[in-house]
């Protein structure tokens, strides 16, 4: 929701959202500074460089499902917990955080009242943007027919016609009686002070919350080893899993899977260095030590999407496409992986790419992961984190030069 | 996902095309939870090794057919003629293209050129 290029009217309330969305959103990360001592402590403390502050990690139960390569958080509060402070996860109903319940609430309630809930808005919305779309495609089928007629009579080529084309600035939409009927079933909702009639109410059933907050692999990982603030469990014993349980799981959950039931999969060594988890974990790693909230970019035909601070403040400003790059080429060839963007962009998809990023303001980086080769690093460094020591990461910033344009 | 309120209508097709099952639990939950389609129902389709579903969008009586994926595939047109001749329809059907942060983006699929409506 953006309240940019809103002036006048709207500026104070675009305030008064920014203000709430900075104390709502104000911690960036899950982990709290609590201070702690003495005063006087505090300031010989700091003469040295240290804080006194004591770290509080709140704690989070996550279920790991390993078909969806995905750890999932189903208590209410602890998911509002960790998209708050540092948007991680979103809800699997919801375009972010899990407001799926509350959806539904309101909707029960608004069909109770008789008002429109935010999907009958948007719909009125669309068919009064169809409706738009059609008067326009109308008016310039006429300035057509004008034009032809008159290039058909007076052989001269008309530019200028006495039909104006809607802009979607100017277009004003002509009252029908569906509309009008709908404007005054909405009308019960703005008016608060009408009182409500007293109905005798149907028991309704309590809507069960099917929803539950996804974080991908990449967040997990991060949240439990440098945040120390997500309990993963397995799914079919509830028991924690340990943090060599998680490192492995995780890898071996990308193998691919002739049956439903894994626990074989599960169990067996991670033995390369092409594993998609290890790969997208260095990317994710990278951008989220240097400050940036990293979410994913499927709408954009890209990877990741950065922030500065957070989806709810401003839009991404960069769009990240992983390419992976074997430092090996005979790894390739043995990968039991499918991974994507190995081989070269061709010269229209990156185009495609771009240009679509590029109407959306924002700016394309291809980042280029190096692949250790299975020959030079010994197996065992798999076993822990270590291994991603070495991989290396190459931004490059592509953008469409015009020269006409660009002489500033 | 087996102890999710919704995975018994998924359960067999889930156990049969393993590599599948993600993307048509979270097509499914989508659509019947978020979406409120009426009428889901799920189909088998071998010849592209997955389940499809099938429902009405909510207040339309039209049938729509939606075949999921995942990110991690790769689709290419031949997929896709294969899947349409499968299907049978002849209005096209849905691809829903699932990520693993629940993000699900659904692209249209047509024999042929469609020209837009408008």
């Amino acid at each position: 929701m953006s309240r940019h290029g809103r002036k006048g009217g709207g500026a104070k309330k675009g305030g008064n959202r920014r203000n709430e969305n900075n104390i709502t959103y104000a911690c960036p990360l899950p982990i709290l500074l609590e201070p702690t001592g003495y005063k006087s402590t505090k300031a010989l403390l700091g003469l040295f460089g240290y804080s006194s502050n004591r770290i509080v990690h709140p704690h989070v139960e996550g279920i790991f499902d390993h078909a969806s390569h995905s750890v999932w958080v189903k208590k209410s509060d602890q998911a509002m917990l960790l998209w708050k402070r540092g948007f991680f996860g979103k809800g699997n109903l919801s375009r972010s955080e899990p407001s799926w319940l509350n959806r539904q609430i309101h909707q029960r309630e608004m069909q109770r009242k008789g008002g429109m809930t935010a999907e009958e808005i948007t719909a009125k919305r669309r068919e009064l943007r169809n409706q738009f779309k059609l008067d326009r495609a109308r008016a310039i089928a006429q300035a057509a027919e004008e034009a032809e007629a008159a290039f058909a009579e007076r052989g001269i080529i008309v530019t200028e016609t006495s039909v104006v084309i809607p802009s979607g600035a100017t277009w004003k939409p002509s009252s029908t009686p569906k509309d009008r009927a709908v404007e005054e079933s909405s009308e019960p909702s703005l008016n608060v002070t009408e009182p409500i009639e007293a109905e005798p109410e149907e028991e309704e059933e309590e809507i069960k919350d099917v929803e539950h907050l996804q974080l991908t692999l990449q967040e997990a990982f991060f949240l439990i080893w440098t945040m120390d603030c997500l309990t993963v469990l397995d799914s079919l014993t509830n028991e924690p899993l340990s943090l060599q349980q998680i490192w492995n799981q995780f890898q071996n959950s990308h193998l691919p899977a002739t049956t439903f039931d894994r626990t074989l999969l599960q169990a067996s060594i991670p033995n390369r260095f092409d594993n998609p988890f290890l790969i997208n974990y260095y990317v994710y790693h990278h951008y989220r030590s240097l400050g940036w909230v990293v979410k994913g970019g499927i709408k954009f035909c890209v990877d990741y999407l950065l922030y500065k601070r957070g989806p709810v403040f401003q839009h991404a400003e960069f769009a990240i496409v992983v390419c992976p790059v074997y430092e090996d080429p005979k790894d390739r060839d043995s990968s039991p992986f499918a991974l994507q963007n190995v081989d070269p962009f061709t010269w229209s998809w990156l185009s495609t790419i771009n240009r679509v990023n590029t109407q959306v303001l924002k700016t394309l980086i291809l980042c280029y992961v190096t692949i250790p080769a299975l020959e030079r690093v010994q197996m065992p460094s798999l076993e822990s984190p270590s291994c991603l020591t070495y991989y290396q990461v190459r931004d490059v910033i592509v953008r469409r030069f015009i020269p006409a344009r660009m002489r500033d | 996902m087996e102890n999710h309120v919704s995975f018994p209508a998924l359960a067999s097709l889930a156990k049969t095309y393993p590599q599948a099952a993600s993307s048509l639990f979270a097509t499914y939950n989508d659509l019947l939870y978020a979406q409120r389609w009426e009428d889901l129902t799920v189909i088998d389709l071998p010849e592209r090794k997955r389940g499809a579903l099938r429902g009405c969008r909510p207040n339309s009586k039209d049938t729509l057919f939606v075949l999921p994926c995942s990110m991690s595939e790769t689709v290419s047109t031949s997929w896709l003629s294969n899947a349409l001749k499968a299907l049978d329809e002849p209005g096209g059907i849905y691809l829903a293209i699932s990520t693993e942060d629940s993000s699900i983006v659904y692209y249209r699929i047509s024999r042929g050129f469609a020209k837009p409506p408008l």
